[in-house]
């Protein structure tokens, strides 16, 4: 499953006017609030309230864990991340964080293999689990009245997984199939992988597939999964999060009772190697006659918010929006509305714990030859190098990035997912609660700074997908 | 354990001119959804017009009355309003969700879209190119394809049968009259349902009402032409290159208004609904790793549930996965659900309901719904208790009645071996 990004949850429902209020939490817990009012410096203060008013604390053994309280429907939804995904992959295993996320499903001391799901569904709740590139997820969303069932059985999983042996080669067959389903049988995704490979190198920890390459998928072996396990899965490398109709009293107690006895152990931290050495931007191209229309993806080095340049993360998000987001942006005005492409997209996030790219990507119309667009795309770039962007665009794209994040309060998954993905991965809460601010005090020249660092003298690659 | 939960959802059901809206108010957040439909959709569209409602649909947001389609555009999403309208198989739909700040601008802009759509020509060229490209991409995967074959195939001579996004060959000849004629056709102010949830009051909503559809044109949409029975056609191979095959597979269904419906929905449940608990993902997934997933049940069209699953394996083990399947489908068949799945289904349909009410976009699309199948307003209120009524030896009727291993239909899209 795709990780959900702080990006895609907080801005593409479309949001509302800046200095809108966001709403108030509807409880506040009795715990340190993560980011209190203390940290907010200025500005009108219901319009800098935390989003999802989330209070945390940790456990003796190393667990944080997570309150985001609601009371709008008596649901919860229960996330246990653990900080690390397909990039802790051993070498030339790659997809063993994937392989433990399904093998985690097979059973612990109290919880025969499969019965997980079968309980979780018997007591009316949902159940599921996802691996992204920096963590591992296993979730529920149930009835409020049933926090403690569920809290138990992950409790009991995560103190030690069975993996039998016995299920070991049926579930490898389940894997296969789910990669021939993704990727093998999807020219747009086989595409995919093999830039990520060519751009980091098809053994880099970013070049490699999260779900893992067929025959390492093959070569996994139960030992490798347990070790894995041992190695990633302790409490200080995890993170619990609730959020919905709980009181954090009876939070504490539950998270107390049921995760406390997880024994501390030392967690193995990430050791994620550096980008190859900046080569310009390599040209990349798969013909494939499974394909009708000529896409471009072309993907440049960038910082992060927590590694290289961090100063720029925060204005990159405002110059991918005012590039690419909605038909008002640059690049729409310069490639689709003027009948090059049928679509153009620029997309960034640096809520990862390394290195990333800042990407385009753009479908070419029919009859419209693939170098003509890719020209109108560099000409567009070099303009905004040699002209810079108006404060006016700036304002405008911060508005529309920003002021609808309280929409991600309508529905019940929005918080877990953004406050686990952010602390699991080493961000702090803060940039979840807060980042409406932290992108409204973005200013143009920040922006062009930013653009400046990664589309000046750009490292990546610039590939093309075409019909053969 | 596993007692129906005492959850519900008070409905307010508002008398407007020409219908009624209902409304689920929550004023925890300053947010509020409305959903609204016609009956018709793509089902409408002429013969070699296909497309032209799902065209019109995609244009009323770009660009009406004195804005283009990048003034219309950015006057949403500066204000952080989500309108948007779908021409569906059977359905025309259009849906709104907003901060209450920003509710009249939303009102006023959906109103805009529906009376007074522009049509630009480079407008209409751009969103045709994109459907286009929509249209060639979707059959690049071989679940594309047999998707695109099953319904072809099962509903040759019923607007079912044809992609409701048009085809290439429509798509190219569409002109902006017949898109134009497709929105007359069906946006009127009879046969509208209308639902909201979130921060407003009745009062609110009903002006909002008057402002959103009081200039829509009187009368009704034609009727959608009825679904003809399923056409049981066998088995069909479309060949293309592919490390798997996707199959598609199905049969007849029933009506919604058949008293077996709910009995038919939970038997379903235990068969091949979704997550793990179901005899379909146990036999295939769980003790055989024949595919990642396979889920079967009744997909809601033209007032009937038609009987559809998909499930995608490796080319050389397709066929024991179609076996496999065949087999639980008679096993179904022949015998009906245990005490223990009955109980188990009836309690997780019964246990989620909740779920269902947490986000308002979902609660507005949800009654919705409910209301395109005309269902009454206290329809969601009885079900935890006419769930529990239900008897194992009715569910074990409905799958003798139902189901036909034998009659299946099957599309596989990919290179299978062995069939």
């Amino acid at each position: 499953m795709a990780k959900l990004t702080r990006r895609t949850c907080l801005t593409t429902a479309a949001l509302g006017a800046a200095g809108l209020p966001l709403a108030a939490p509807t409880a506040q817990g009795q715990g340190q609030p993560l980011a209190g009012p203390a940290l907010v410096q200025s500005g009108p203060p219901v319009a800098e309230r935390a989003l999802f008013g989330a209070s945390s604390w940790t456990l003796p053994n190393g667990l944080r864990v997570v309150l985001a309280e609601s009371r709008r429907a008596p649901v919860v939804a229960h996330y246990l991340f653990y900080g690390a995904g397909g990039g802790e992959d051993p070498a030339g295993k790659s997809g063993t964080a994937h392989f433990l996320e399904h093998m985690m499903f097979k059973g612990s001391a109290h919880v025969a293999p499969g019965a997980i799901s079968l309980i979780v569904a018997k007591q009316g709740g949902q159940d599921n689990a996802f691996t992204s590139r920096d963590v591992t997820a296993y979730h529920q969303h149930i009835e409020a009245s049933r926090l403690e069932l569920v809290m138990r059985m992950e409790a009991d999983r995560f103190a030690g997984p069975t993996l039998p042996a016995e299920t070991l080669e049926a579930e490898r067959l389940v894997i296969l199939e789910e990669r021939r389903q993704r990727t093998d049988a999807n020219p747009r995704a086989k595409f995919w992988e093999a830039q990520e490979a060519a751009l980091w190198g098809a053994q880099h920890w970013h070049g490699r597939p999260i779900i893992g390459w067929e025959d390492e998928i093959r070569a996994i072996t139960r030992d490798d999964l347990a070790a894995f396990y041992a190695q990633r899965y302790a409490p200080a490398n995890a993170v619990l999060v609730v959020a919905g109709d709980v009181r954090e009293a009876e939070l504490r107690r539950l998270a107390e009772d049921l995760y406390g006895g997880v024994p501390a152990r030392p967690a193995q931290g990430r050791h994620r190697a550096p980008p190859p050495a900046p080569n310009g931007v390599q040209r990349f191209e798969l013909k494939d006659p499974a394909v009708r229309e000529a896409s471009l993806m072309r993907q440049v080095m960038a910082p992060g918010m927590l590694v290289g340049e961090t100063r720029h993360a925060y204005p990159l998000e405002v110059l991918a929006h005012l590039l690419g987001s909605g038909p008002g942006s640059r690049l729409n005005r310069a490639l689709v509305q003027t009948g090059l492409a049928t679509s153009v997209g620029v997309s960034y996030s640096g809520d990862v714990p390394s290195f990333t790219t800042f990407s385009f990507a753009t479908t070419a119309r029919q009859g419209v030859q693939p170098a003509r667009l890719e020209a109108a795309l560099d000409a567009e770039l070099a303009r905004l190098l040699d002209h810079g962007v108006t404060e006016d665009e700036v304002r405008r794209s911060i508005r529309q990035l920003t002021a609808g994040a309280v929409l991600a309060l309508d529905g019940l998954g929005a918080a877990p997912r953004l406050l686990g993905d952010a602390l699991a991965t080493g961000l702090s809460i803060d940039t979840v609660e807060f980042w409406p601010r932290h992108i409204r005090e973005v200013t143009a020249p920040q922006v062009m700074a930013a653009a400046q660092a990664v589309l000046a003298a750009p490292a990546g690659i610039n590939g093309w997908h075409l019909p053969a | 354990m596993n007692a129906p939960s005492g959850f519900s959802v008070p409905i307010q059901v508002l008398p407007f001119a020409g219908g009624s809206a209902w409304l689920v108010e929550d004023h925890s957040l300053p947010i509020v959804s409305v959903s609204w439909s016609w009956a018709g959709g793509a089902s409408l569209d002429p013969a070699g017009g296909e497309g032209a409602a799902a065209q019109a649909a995609a244009l009323l947001t770009e660009g009406a009355g004195e804005l283009d389609a990048i003034g219309f555009a950015d006057a949403l999403r500066d204000q952080a309003i989500n309108l948007g309208f779908a021409a569906g198989r059977d359905q025309f739909e259009g849906s709104l969700r907003a901060l209450t700040d920003a509710l009249p601008d939303a009102v006023r802009l959906a109103a805009l879209a529906m009376t007074r759509p522009r049509f630009d020509s480079a407008a209409v060229d751009r969103v045709r190119a994109r459907a286009l490209a929509n249209e060639r991409r979707a059959l690049e995967t071989p679940r594309g394809q047999a998707s695109r074959s099953f319904w072809a195939a099962a509903f040759p001579n019923h607007p079912a049968g044809r992609p409701s996004a048009g085809t290439a060959a429509s798509l190219a000849s569409l002109t902006v009259p017949q898109m134009q004629a497709a929105l007359a056709r069906q946006m009127r102010r009879e046969g509208l349902l209308v639902t909201a949830s979130g921060a407003i009051t009745p009062a609110t909503l009903a002006s909002l009402l008057a402002e959103l559809f009081g200039a829509l044109p009187a009368g009704a949409a034609p009727l959608a032409p009825a679904l003809p029975a399923f056409h049981r056609f066998g088995q069909q191979v479309v060949t293309m290159p592919a490390p798997q095959s996707t199959a598609v597979f199905g049969q007849q269904g029933l009506a919604i208004t058949d008293p077996d419906w709910e009995a038919a929905q939970v038997m379903l449940r235990v068969l091949g609904g979704g997550g793990f608990s179901s005899r379909l993902m146990q036999a295939v997934r769980e003790e055989r790793g024949l595919a990642y997933g396979i889920s079967a049940g009744l997909d809601l069209m033209f007032h009937r549930g038609v009987l559809v699953g998909a499930v995608a394996s490796e080319n050389a083990r397709v066929a024991e996965t179609l076996a496999v399947t065949r087999a639980e489908w008679r096993r179904m068949a022949d015998t009906g659900p245990t005490e223990v799945e009955l109980a188990d289904a009836v309690a997780y349909l019964t246990g989620a309901l909740p779920l269902q009410f947490v986000d308002s976009r979902r609660i507005a699309d949800g009654l919705l719904t409910l209301r395109q199948n005309n269902r009454a307003p206290d329809w969601l209120a009885g079900r935890p208790a006419r769930l529990a009524a239900l008897q194992r030896d009715q569910l074990a009727a409905v799958a003798g009645r139902l189901l036909r291993a034998d009659d299946l239909s099957v599309v596989i899209a990919g290179q299978p071996a062995g069939l």
